[in-house]
């Protein structure tokens, strides 16, 4: 096991490089010139090329382009990732805040998904093609077809404004959390719930479950049994769920008003704050390939097949 | 009694049919306890949330699209309202023209380029430091230092030398004389003035370590996209305000804005620096319906327009009669009364006659659709076949306009003059792009329309129209005329200008050319709309839209 996952990450490294290298180089895509950007941000009303000149100068641009990039990425590596062209501040300063509100946000909302979707996975596969099973999965279809802007300002409308139990908007404590996760959450609920409840189905007549049964273990342990199994399939899922909440929760931060990185990145973009762009796609890059990593681990601890195959 | 033990006896039989898998229904009971478990808990930690949210008759909490960012006065990236709550400048800009502020009086010197003012002596900073003549030099020094910055306002590159004669005097001298300088020294920023304590190394342009003005409300709290809190100034020379808290709350999105000023959460808002409303007119509305609010809206104070590219050689625009068919064309009542639900007026000339200077005889030109065609007939246009765009030597009448796509009532306009322009036989081709990308049109002169707005009040006229020559505004849109060099020296006499009589004059000039040219085609007149408890009083406007005196508000 220990070698699987020195190895797994070995492997990452290569896999951050490649990332870290194609974040630089599609940036300098861009057809806007960073200096010519820089003193646009700046509100510089008569850009001339002398001005361009001394820009380029003074921040490095016109060095050879893979030194720029090994130089950004040693100061990435310290979580320098330069100051901001719009804004008095490093980014780090900017980007470090609001993805850590992001985060929190991701948090809870991936362990609620966790619960509600093996929860209700569960009691659908048990209960499978009853009434409960039928109306949950026609409930949960709907609902995974709503808009999170609707759904959100929706929740809103019902929770906060007419039956006034919750705030509407902004990171005022635990139950500012309460909405923007059921926001968040509903739409994952209702995809993952169906693959547990169908990785459950088909282990459900697996020969472990009549060899189970026929030596007289007790239906709870069984179940128990298949819901390990079912969960495998799952766990990768639900690791790439996470990167994928805390680069998509842009919409949600925008209804609720929460300071989190979608928000910061969406204006970064308008604004053509290039290092913020930078750090922003870094991030999420890096928080997949994490993800992706752990997946593979959980997995591994769980099914002795997987690691030894690679071992 | 049958029909029970029918009930009775098929229970019995479910039963049995259970009992078989006994263990299966113990753990379907377990499941169903967590689950109502949860949901139970959910319910219940919503419940204890409630929290008294009301409002406090001395409160007012705004919201905001966007955080205040930098408050710095000196530098452009901050929310010019909540500057304006902080910071004050030498003089003020009303209705009756400029009037005293931080400075009691002034005197102007024969030739216009020395300007004495004479400060109050009762004013303190926010952290105590005395406002006196070396914090106004100070200041003023501060901005200077970051000339470049400040270039659009040509005050900047006037100003020769800042001295303080006595600790309340403090003398201006300028290179050359300059009228609006007394206008441009009321502006938001950057001439208002800082604390000399919260300087940086002496100065502002690399930041600074505090935000302490003169102004009725001083900052004491600011989480970064998440609120400001704006406490009044118990010590406010002008006495202290009767809002004793503001709050500007950050909410991005329309709908959870009207969403909060209904529970109560937000009870104030206004149309943000660029006239864009965060709530829709219909929102608006039914606020007002609620009984709970009011809408207020000021006189205008913008003119929303197309401005047409005279400088771009190879489009069709280039054509006087061209721009002009376009003017016509506009179905202004349509635009006001559909598209902004009447919130909005209708815009005959580039600045409404309230702005200075500007009320000046000009030929209107109606919304006329036989008008435009004839005026393209007669300058050789043609249509070759009905339902195509006309032709002139060979070139078809085809042009780019340009809209910001973040703006819908943009792009409805967009669509509705569009329309018109088909029946006459013009292609218009609509392309909506981030704000930046328009701003880097303007600058480059590469387009043929684009939809834009004056600066509004206190910058109109003189700021707009000194915008007229300069690269980065409109210079590329004015080029084009045949007498543009005389334009441009009228622009820059009219600026250094002495005599309010020749200065009249030379407006009414530079107005009327460019209105014959047609080079700026007006739509509507913006105003600031603000929307607040129908229980506040005193809500007034400033002479500019990017301000509102919180201080004269009050609850009843």
């Amino acid at each position: 096991m220990g070698v699987f996952i020195v190895k797994r990450i070995l492997i990452t490294v290569p896999i951050l490089l490649a990332v870290s290298f194609l974040t630089f180089v599609l940036i300098s895509f861009s057809p806007m010139e960073p200096a010519e950007a820089i003193l646009r941000a700046q509100e510089v009303p008569v850009i001339t090329d002398e001005l361009i000149e001394q820009t380029n100068e003074k921040l490095g641009l016109n060095k050879p382009f893979i030194i720029q990039y090994i130089d950004w990425l040693m100061d990435c590596l310290q979580l320098d990732f330069g100051d901001s062209y719009v804004k008095n501040e490093s980014v780090w300063q900017l980007v470090g805040p609001s993805f850590f509100n992001t985060l929190k946000l991701t948090v809870v909302s991936s362990l609620v998904i966790i619960l509600f979707s093996v929860l209700l996975g569960v009691i659908c596969a048990l209960q499978e093609g009853k009434i409960i099973d039928r109306i949950l999965r026609t409930v949960l279809f709907v609902l995974t077809a709503v808009p999170t802007y609707w759904l959100g300002a929706i929740l809103i409308l019902f929770f906060s404004v007419k039956l006034d139990l919750l705030p509407t908007s902004g990171m005022s404590g635990m139950k500012s959390y309460i909405l923007p996760v059921i926001a968040t959450s509903l739409g994952y609920i209702g995809i993952y719930f169906r693959t547990i409840r169908s990785a459950m189905l088909n282990n459900l007549n697996e020969d472990y479950v009549i060899y189970g049964r026929s030596s007289g273990l007790s239906e709870k342990k069984i179940t128990m049994h298949i819901l390990r199994n079912s969960l495998q399939v799952s766990i990768s899922i639900f690791c790439m769920s996470i990167p994928i909440i805390l680069g998509g929760t842009v919409v949600v931060e925008n209804v609720f008003a929460w300071p989190g990185i979608g928000s910061l990145s969406i204006e970064a973009i308008l604004s053509r704050d290039f290092p913020v762009i930078q750090a922003y796609v870094l991030i999420v890059a890096v928080a997949f390939v994490i993800f992706n990593m752990i997946s593979d681990i959980l997995n591994a601890a769980l099914n002795p097949r997987i690691r030894n195959d690679n071992s | 009694m049958g029909g029970s033990g029918l009930i009775t006896r098929s229970a019995g039989l479910n039963n049995m049919f259970l009992k078989r898998k006994g263990e299966k229904i113990v753990f379907k009971k377990t499941w169903l306890m967590i689950s109502i478990f949860v949901i139970l808990s959910v319910i219940s930690a919503c419940s204890t949330s409630k929290e008294g949210e009301k409002e406090k008759s001395d409160e007012l909490t705004y919201a905001t699209v966007k955080d205040i960012n930098d408050m710095n006065p000196h530098l452009y990236p901050g929310s010019m309202s909540a500057q304006g709550m902080v910071y004050e400048s030498l003089v003020e800009n009303t209705e009756d023209g400029i009037k005293p502020l931080l400075a009691k009086s002034w005197d102007i010197s024969e030739d216009g380029k020395a300007y004495t003012f004479h400060l109050r002596e009762d004013v303190k900073f926010h952290d105590g430091e005395p406002f006196n003549a070396d914090a106004v030099k100070k200041n003023f020094d501060a901005v200077q230092k970051n000339k470049e910055k400040h270039s659009w306002i040509k005050l900047s590159t006037k100003i020769v030398n800042v001295e303080a004669t006595d600790e309340y005097t403090v003398k201006l001298t300028l290179s050359e004389a300059y009228y609006p300088t007394l206008e441009e020294l009321s502006m938001t920023r950057p001439y208002v003035f800082l604390s000399p304590k919260d300087f940086k190394d002496g100065g502002t342009k690399d930041g600074v370590k505090g935000f302490h003005g003169t102004g009725p409300y001083k900052l004491t709290e600011h989480k970064v996209d998440q609120y400001a809190i704006f406490k009044a100034n118990k010590d406010y020379w002008a006495g202290a305000p009767k809002i004793k808290k503001i709050t500007a709350k950050v909410l991005p999105a329309g709908e959870t804005t009207l969403l909060a000023l209904q529970k109560g959460e937000v009870n104030f808002t206004f149309t943000d620096d660029w006239g864009t409303d965060s709530i829709n007119v219909e929102g608006m509305e039914q606020l007002a319906k609620t009984g709970d609010y009011q809408v207020v809206r000021s006189n205008p104070m913008n003119t929303s327009m197309i401005v047409a590219n005279s400088g771009k050689k190879d489009s069709p625009v280039h054509e006087r009669s061209v721009r002009e068919a376009i003017w016509h064309a506009i179905d202004r009542e349509t635009i006001s009364r559909d598209i902004f639900s009447g919130t909005v007026k209708a815009a005959d000339t580039l600045f409404a006659s309230n702005v200075p200077y500007a009320n000046v005889e000009l030929k209107k030109r109606d919304y006329d659709v036989n008008k435009a065609k004839e005026i393209l007939e007669e300058a050789g246009w043609k249509n070759s076949e009905k339902g195509t765009a006309m032709k002139k030597e060979g070139k078809p009448l085809t042009m780019k306009l340009y809209y910001d796509s973040t703006s819908p009532s943009q792009k409805a306009q967009g669509e509705l003059i569009q329309d018109s322009l088909k029946k006459i036989g013009m292609n218009l081709e609509l392309v909506g792009e981030e704000s930046s990308s328009i701003a880097n049109r303007r600058t480059t002169g590469d387009y043929d329309l684009l939809f834009n707005q004056t600066w509004g009040l206190a910058y109109d006229p003189q700021s707009t129209i000194s915008a007229f020559t300069s690269e980065s505004s409109y210079l590329h849109a004015t080029e084009g005329i045949p007498n543009a060099e005389q334009l441009y020296q009228k622009i820059e006499d009219v600026l250094t200008s002495t005599d309010e009589d020749s200065r009249k004059a030379l407006y009414k000039d530079i107005l009327t050319t460019v209105h014959e040219e047609a080079i700026f085609i007006p739509i509507t007149n913006g105003n600031v709309t603000v929307i607040a408890p129908k229980s506040l009083n005193g809500i007034s406007f400033e002479q500019t839209q990017y301000e509102l005196p919180f201080e004269k508000m009050y609850f009843e």
